[in-house]
């Protein structure tokens, strides 16, 4: 299974499974095996942003006056937030490039790895602008325990997965002696991981991130860190974006709609899904206990934190086929939430509007007599 | 395609007066739903569709089940009944 960056096979990307098929050679978007990639690459390009778009002059200010616990709540967010971000800026790329076959979705994973690059650049452009050592806060993203503790759960399937790849690359299917360890790599077992990372990925994309955008948009109720809020607000849009991919790469193979040996494996995986899921909701319940430590903030603590981590993982988890995770967690304990994860409040950036101004390379073609007073030839 | 009559969960009943999607004539009437992004990529409104047709007014971007429908993407095309 040597990756080709060009596979000389002429194949039919629309006989090709998503994964571990021929490796994609012509980049088409004409036609599609799974047209939703196509529509997921449409909407997240034309979502497409700069953190340098929003205004965060007043936030400074905002978080100078803040008391100490605010101010853990606030950083310890962030740092979480880089961390996945971080992992989610490269791995997409690097676990399922090499064994992607359809060009439609070669080019999501591509698109969605990328806009998390973005999140990664926009949280530098928030730490810079309410720190005056952004090193402090960067630096403890790979030092504070309970930081690294989720960084161990948040990798481990990528890890794996990746790590079983390359080793099935170099040298194919069978035992293998690594490191004075036996590993047996064969095809099966790289689907069977491969959809439990797509799993971990989806727990990271659908429940990992709300709480930190709850604490953020809590913030921002109280009409202070407003400008964190509006790039939060455009990260929260994206992630619901990213998580609609993972869901349809679950449901497509679990549904017998792509590989039909998937059908198999996805059925083998359930209680680890489950188990995926629980594992995360659990760590992220005890992520709010961690941010409120010190003392609550107005208008969230963190048994409602917790109540929402809930509520969000059934919500999430039933998308898959699954039954709630906590039953009777039906109703939204934070309901002001849904006004900050609305697309369409998103304010639109001036070079999408019809502002002249701001067309890049646009030419004025209203032309009067005057406009050549001062030509001569 | 406006007043077309919506039954909700086999009890509530009302009727679509032309709004945007299926979720605002919903939030409307009253009958409370689940949503986020109201832009089809979410899910949270997804809804089971139990009688009728529907017109979809923007693209679902979300894996639906042949009897679902996202609330948010989708007006009644004559009279509906959507269980929740």
């Amino acid at each position: 299974m040597t990756y080709s960056t060009f596979n000389k096979v002429k194949n039919d990307a629309l006989k090709e499974p998503m994964f571990f098929g021929q490796n994609v050679n012509v980049a088409r978007y004409d036609q599609q095996r799974h047209a939703i990639f196509e529509k997921l690459i449409e909407k997240q390009l034309s979502f497409f942003w700069r953190p340098e778009e929003v205004d965060l002059s007043s936030d400074r200010k905002d978080f100078m006056a803040m008391p100490e616990h605010e101010k853990h709540i606030f950083l310890s967010n962030l740092k979480y937030q880089t961390l996945l971000d971080s992992v989610q800026g490269r791995s997409p790329n690097v676990a399922f490039l090499p064994v992607v076959s359809l060009p439609e979705l070669e080019t999501w994973l591509e698109t969605w790895s990328f806009s998390e690059t973005v999140h990664s650049r926009s949280y530098t452009h928030i730490i810079r602008n309410v720190v005056s050592d952004p090193s402090v806060v960067f630096d403890d993203i790979v030092d504070n325990p309970e930081i690294v503790k989720r960084a161990e759960s948040v990798t481990r399937y990528y890890d794996e997965f990746i790590a079983k790849c390359n080793l099935y690359s170099l040298v194919g299917a069978g035992e293998h002696q690594l490191n004075g360890e036996t590993v047996v790599v064969n095809l099966r077992e790289l689907k069977r991981l491969m959809y439990l990372t797509i799993t971990s990925v989806n727990v990271l994309e659908a429940v990992r991130f709300y709480v930190s955008f709850a604490c953020s948009f809590a913030f921002a109720e109280r009409a202070i860190m407003e400008g964190n809020a509006k790039v939060i607000k455009l990260i929260a849009r994206d992630e619901a974006l990213h998580l609609a991919g993972t869901q349809h790469m679950m449901n497509l193979m679990a549904q017998g709609q792509d590989d039909p040996e998937m059908v198999s494996i996805a059925a083998e995986c359930q209680d680890q899904v489950i188990q995926i899921f629980e594992e995360a909701a659990e760590q992220e319940k005890e992520w709010a206990s961690y941010l409120f430590k010190d003392g609550s903030m107005i208008g969230l603590n963190a048994e409602i934190l917790k109540e929402y981590v809930e509520y969000i993982t059934n919500i999430r988890i039933r998308a898959l086929g699954f039954d709630d995770l906590y039953p009777g967690r039906n109703a939204n304990p934070l309901p002001w939430m849904n006004a900050w994860l609305v697309s369409d409040n998103v304010q639109v950036a001036p070079q999408e509007a019809e502002i002249s101004s701001y067309l890049v390379g646009a030419i004025d073609s209203d032309m009067d007599d005057a406009d050549f007073d001062d030509f001569d030839l | 395609m406006s007043h077309s009559t919506v039954t909700v969960n086999k009890t509530t009943v009302f009727d679509y007066d032309a709004e945007f999607s299926l979720l605002d004539s919903m939030e409307e009437n009253q009958v409370p739903a689940n949503y986020n992004c109201r832009g089809g990529y979410c899910g949270l409104c997804k809804i089971k569709l139990t009688q009728g047709q529907v017109t979809w007014v923007q693209d679902s971007l979300v894996s639906l089940d042949a009897d679902e429908v996202l609330a948010c993407c989708c007006v009644p095309d004559g009279p509906i009944s959507i269980e929740m």
